[in-house]
């Protein structure tokens, strides 16, 4: 227990030492929001690749796999179709008008502060939601690390998390991303040889995996259209989430897109590939595990020696903390300058800085205080991930991307996308069939709503387009 | 057995295929 706690203390020393330093470094806002948009590949990709590997990789996909077999593992394609699809077509025109924020994007491109407000509303919604999926996760691990009630280690998680990211903005989210990475990679490399070998090697792995669920691998774990489906939403989830967006702003140029990009997919599929392995591992070892949720932190207590459990259970908590700080981070960006910038536009950079700080401590709290109120608790972590992820397609996939190519789509259509991709999601999430995930019907009520409203009314001004027609 | 290896070992082989694909376009684009 001791080594855990000299580990956790350390690192959290060190997160602290790094949002310090970037607080001296901030100068203004586009420091503050996208790193001053100058950060090479490394620091991009790693802070990418970070932000995508979350509790939903290291707590929830472990309990799917562990609950519903090796199926959703095909589920990682999507990792490297989605950011293909974001250096190769949508970044080249998005990141010619360089903005600081998703929302201040669309109103440049649709030309109108209240359809940037609705989307920095809809940010704002949407990160409640997944920020208490990590908060939870967070909670879970803390319980285990130090022995704490799991209500105070979402409360210790929240603060740690809020003072670093508010302090110290982009640049903190980055540099404390690319150290979470590290661990990650350094905890999931040391526990997976070790899991496997316990069990004798993958051949006898498998053979123990089918004893114990012989369902493990077979394709009927998943209804064919929930996978099918859950793919799409992670594909389009994935370009349209605006934490992803904002670091396509946040690097320098167009070839540093591409080698980020590449240096995203290897981490973060990486990543994802050597979990669902441990796993198949936790299936074996721990067969009756009351919440697949639970899988992951038991492989690290019960499987590893403690210096390298340690290790995993950081690297777990590298994961939540370097995802929930980039969205908090866009939720403060959301709040602090999409609404309030737009309100009082003659603020002093300064006062906006501030502004903004506070704008993370309030939308940062929110999850919490809703999740110790006892709202949204239950779910595996995986699927409130997904569900976000399916909110963000349904809401942002078609403005944005369409957006940038076709010059037709009007305020008023991508307003009507916004909304009724995002109400549709919702309400399919709610009563429709669960054998299809909510994305597609949003989606596609988005895409319809794009462009049937925006024929229906007057062409966009010249000025809106001229930054993607060069 | 012959499942496993396709469930499993198939989604290594598809994923490396996609690297493989990823890296070939980006050496495409950057030779103009």
């Amino acid at each position: 227990m001791s080594v855990q706690i000299v580990l956790f203390s350390l690192y959290f020393v060190v997160i602290f030492a790094i949002g310090w330093y970037a607080l001296k470094r901030t100068r203004d806002e586009s420091d503050y929001w996208i790193a001053g948009g100058k950060l090479g590949w490394l620091l991009g990709g790693a802070s990418m690749g970070a932000t995508h590997a979350s509790a939903g990789t290291f707590v929830g996909t472990i309990g799917v796999i562990y609950t519903a077999g090796w199926s959703f593992a095909w589920i990682v394609l999507s990792i490297p179709l989605a950011y293909w699809f974001m250096a190769a077509v949508l970044a080249p025109r998005f990141t010619r008008s360089k903005e600081l924020t998703l929302p201040a994007f669309i109103e440049t491109r649709y030309y109108s502060k209240a359809v940037r407000r609705l989307a920095a509303v809809i940010i704002l919604i949407a990160t409640v939601v997944y920020v208490q999926a990590q908060i939870v996760a967070g909670g879970i691990i803390s319980n285990i690390v130090f022995g704490i009630p799991t209500e105070w280690g979402m409360i210790g998680f929240t603060v740690i998390l809020l003072v670093y990211t508010s302090i110290g903005g982009m640049l903190a989210v980055v540099y404390t991303d690319f150290i979470q990475l590290v661990i990650m990679i350094v905890g999931v490399a040391a526990a997976l040889p070790l899991a496997i070998r316990g069990l004798g090697g993958l051949g006898p792995l498998f053979t123990y995996v089918q004893a114990v669920k012989p369902e493990t691998f077979t394709w009927e774990s998943f209804p064919p259209t929930l996978l099918f489906t859950m793919g799409l939403a992670f594909t389009l989830g994935t370009v349209a989430t605006p934490e992803k967006l904002v670091r396509l702003y946040a690097m320098k140029d167009m070839r540093t897109i591409r080698r980020g990009v590449l240096f995203a997919i290897l981490v973060a599929a990486g990543l994802n590939l050597a979990i669902f392995v441990i796993a198949l591992t936790s299936i074996v070892i721990f067969p009756a595990l009351p919440r697949g949720d639970l899988a992951m932190p038991m492989v690290a207590r019960a499987v590893l020696p403690p210096v390298l459990g340690s290790v995993l259970l950081a690297a777990i908590a590298a994961a939540i903390m370097s995802t929930v700080d980039s969205h908090m981070l866009v939720a403060g960006s959301a709040l602090a300058h999409d609404i309030y910038g737009t309100l009082r536009p003659d603020a002093s950079p300064k006062t906006r800085l501030w502004i903004g700080r506070v704008g993370i401590l309030i939308v940062g709290s929110i999850p919490l205080l809703l999740i110790l109120s006892g709202v949204g608790e239950g779910k595996l972590i995986q699927f409130i991930v997904l569900l976000f992820t399916a909110l963000m397609a349904s809401s942002f996939f078609m403005p944005v991307v369409v957006g940038v190519y076709w010059s037709r789509a009007t305020k008023e259509g991508a307003a009507s996308a916004m909304i009724g991709g995002l109400l549709v999601c919702f309400g399919w999430e709610l009563w429709g069939p669960a054998s299809i995930d909510p994305v597609l019907p949003g989606f596609l009520a988005s895409a319809f709503l794009l462009v049937a409203v925006s024929l229906l009314t007057p062409p966009p001004p010249d000025s809106a387009l001229a930054p993607y027609r060069r | 057995m012959m499942e496993v290896g396709f469930v499993f070992w198939g989604l290594f082989a598809v994923f490396g295929a996609f690297i493989a694909a990823y890296v070939a376009w980006m050496v495409w684009v950057e030779r103009g």
